[in-house]
């Protein structure tokens, strides 16, 4: 009976409660837009620094995240890479060889990074070279001397598809070694930093060059479905990789810069999302404290008829509890049709942040579409619904606490 | 909570036991004795009413009674409990299993239907739902309601209205009901009406009323009358069965 009383009580004034309504509604569609841009964006920059070379998880050698160099490498990494791909909780595992090089033309000589790739490991799901090739084509033998170069560094050196570059390294022995390539493609990822220092070579070369062992290199990429289950691929790794044969780390190891911005970019969102959810707690507070002080009488002949103080509250509970679950429930069905454009479609935001933004090194994708994580959904939903019953505490403890008798007085 | 069936009941019974209870309110720097001194009992089965000029203490004597209000000095027992010993919720309960009210302006819950309103304290009893619809459907016959109990109270009448307060005072076969003024918003053939009715349900129910009135049909038809003045009681007169003129009618 208390639960009819709630749910009639909720549309006795219809009007304040569709407004009441309408901004849980607005509040969800902007918490579910904030989060999955944000989520989308940290998706796609985390996806696409991994495929840049380090992977979601990285196995290396030890104490080369402090010291890189290409002196230090972990052996066996054919049965390694194999095993480790083959894993269900893995996507894929790529050996790769990545260090500091010399790049010299005709015309001039340039200092970069070098990385080296098995293309029969690699795929452009993996690889963001694979995927950014604007001209040319990717060598598909590694031990061709074919070598794809970024489209700034091309530039600088006078490069276009069939040149000769010459590569110039520190082998694992500490003497200095050349290579002369073909350019045989050219990338543009859109970040510059990357387009002007990186080529991108095939790793049985490299390792010829560097005087490596067959199955030696200096990392394995390991790459997952979601970045979020990086630890627990980490932790796995770990437990199959003896500790004192190479490091198992995950991309907030490997790359803290990207690392910190998510999380600091992740907290400022966390916060406009709570100030929004206190807002919309005002508002469910303004209609809840109003509709009681209203009722004051009513809930004098209620008491005086035989309602407890608790059922009382209850009763007051159960009145926002409906309005956030309307609410909810409205959002839900705002967002679906938004979700599926943002989704599908995607707003354009060019004109705005340009076709370059980058950050921590990411190109920022100028298309922002929105990814949903079920969990996050939820805890959107209970945040804000939790968030309507905290702001209907105090009304429903004023109404508690009085007397009948004041009550019935009132208004009476 | 003890629940006694009215019907088994003695009459002899004490229901309301009020002993030298003072209410004082305080305007300002003055002290008003509502209720002064005021000692009575109500036996069960009682039809009685509580009479005298407006500001006589009838209603803060109902109130307190009706365990809505404290005396400031002296004790005050339903069915044998000391209201004074008891908690805010144990006095919701008390009120709830052994008070009915039925007040001057009706007080129905306006969203809820005649047999919703009839049947929310048996709700709040936890009486099954096909318990209490089947007893609020027959209380609201007795008062001749049948048919009216999917109407909200702003499709009723004020006297159908007082009507299902009525029901709603009574469904749970309280130990008394305590009618403040249940006539004064109702025309004089609706008055006499809900007096038939409540008379009826004292008689073959067994029911036990105390009213605070101005209303000389209501006193007409009492079997006790206490005048009250200035917060005290000055007489307490039992009317012998044989000067009682009112109609017997059935509901």
């Amino acid at each position: 009976m208390i639960l009819t009383l709630a749910w009639r009580n909720v549309w006795r004034n219809s009007r304040r409660t569709l407004i009441n309504v309408v901004s849980i509604a607005l509040g969800v569609w902007l918490t579910v837009t904030s989060v999955g841009l944000a989520d989308y964006s940290y998706r796609q920059m985390i996806d696409d620094s991994a495929r840049m070379g380090l992977g979601h998880v990285t196995i290396q050698p030890i104490d080369y995240l402090d010291a890189p160099s290409l002196k230090k490498t972990i052996a066996e990494t054919a049965t390694r890479q194999e095993s480790i791909a083959a894993h269900r909780q893995t996507r894929a595992a790529a050996t790769r060889i990545t260090g500091q090089a010399m790049f010299a033309s005709a015309s001039r000589s340039i200092g970069g990074s070098f990385l080296a790739i098995d293309p029969k490991q690699e795929s452009r799901d993996i690889n963001i070279f694979l995927r950014s090739l604007v001209e040319g084509e990717a060598f598909t033998n590694s031990e061709v001397r074919a070598v794809l170069v970024g489209e700034v560094l091309a530039k600088n050196l006078k490069l276009s598809v069939g040149r000769k570059l010459i590569l110039t390294a520190v082998d694992r022995h500490g003497e200095v070694v050349s290579e002369l390539f073909r350019v045989c493609g050219i990338f543009r990822t859109g970040v510059v930093e990357i387009d002007g220092r990186m080529a991108v070579i095939p790793i049985e070369r490299a390792r010829q060059m560097l005087h490596y062992a067959p199955d030696e290199a200096t990392m394995i990429s390991v790459f997952v479905d979601d970045y979020r289950n990086a630890d627990v691929v980490r932790d796995l790794l770990a437990t199959v990789i003896p500790r004192d044969a190479a490091s198992v780390l995950t991309w907030r190891q490997t790359q803290p810069e990207l690392a910190s911005l998510s999380d600091v970019d992740r907290g400022m969102n966390y916060l406009f999302l709570f100030l929004l959810g206190l807002l919309i707690a005002a508002g469910v507070l303004n209609t809840s404290l109003m509709s009681v002080l209203e009722r004051r009488h009513e809930f004098g002949i209620m008491m005086a008829i035989g309602t407890r103080p608790g059922q009382l509250s209850a009763m007051i509970l159960i009145e926002a509890a409906s309005m956030g679950f309307v609410g909810l429930l409205a959002g839900a069905i705002l967002c679906v049709p938004w979700a599926y454009y943002l989704i599908a479609v995607g707003l354009d935001m060019s004109s705005v942040m340009g076709e370059d933004y980058t950050a921590a090194n990411v190109l920022i994708d100028p298309i922002w579409h929105i990814t949903l994580y079920p969990g996050r959904m939820f805890a959107i939903a209970a945040m804000l619904f939790t968030l309507t019953l905290i702001a209907a505490l105090y009304p429903a403890f004023t109404a508690a606490r009085a007397r009948p008798i004041e009550s019935l007085r009132d208004a009476a | 909570m003890k629940h006694e069936s009215p019907k088994t009941a003695h009459t002899s019974e004490v229901v309301v036991d009020v002993r030298a209870c003072t209410k004082i309110y305080h305007q300002g720097e003055a002290s008003i004795h509502a209720v002064d001194n005021v000692s009575l009992s109500v036996r069960r089965g009682e039809f009685t009413v509580l009479v005298g000029p407006s500001g006589s203490g009838k209603t803060t004597l109902l109130n307190l009674i009706g365990a809505l209000d404290a005396p400031d000095k002296g004790t005050l027992a339903i069915e044998g409990r000391d209201l004074g010993a008891l908690s805010r919720s144990q006095l919701a309960l008390l009120r709830r299993d052994r008070i009915g009210f039925v007040f001057q302006a009706y007080n129905l819950i306006p969203v809820l239907s005649a047999a919703e309103n009839t049947e929310f304290v048996l709700a709040l009893q936890g009486q099954p739902p096909t318990k209490r619809r089947a007893r609020a459907l027959d209380v609201l016959k007795a008062v001749g309601l049948e048919g009216y109990q999917a109407r909200r109270p702003n499709q009723l009448s004020g006297g159908q209205q007082q009507r299902v307060a009525i029901a709603r005072a009574i469904a749970p076969s309280p130990a008394i009901v305590l009618a403040d003024e249940p006539t004064a918003n109702v025309d004089s053939e609706t008055g006499e009406r809900l007096l038939d009715l409540m008379e009826a349900l004292n008689r073959n129910e067994h029911a036990t009323f105390l009213f605070s009135t101005h209303d000389p049909r209501v006193v007409a038809r009492a079997k006790r009358i206490i005048t009250m003045k200035d917060g005290r009681v000055v007489a307490d007169t039992t009317v012998p069965p044989d000067a009682h003129q009112g109609p017997p009618a059935p509901c």
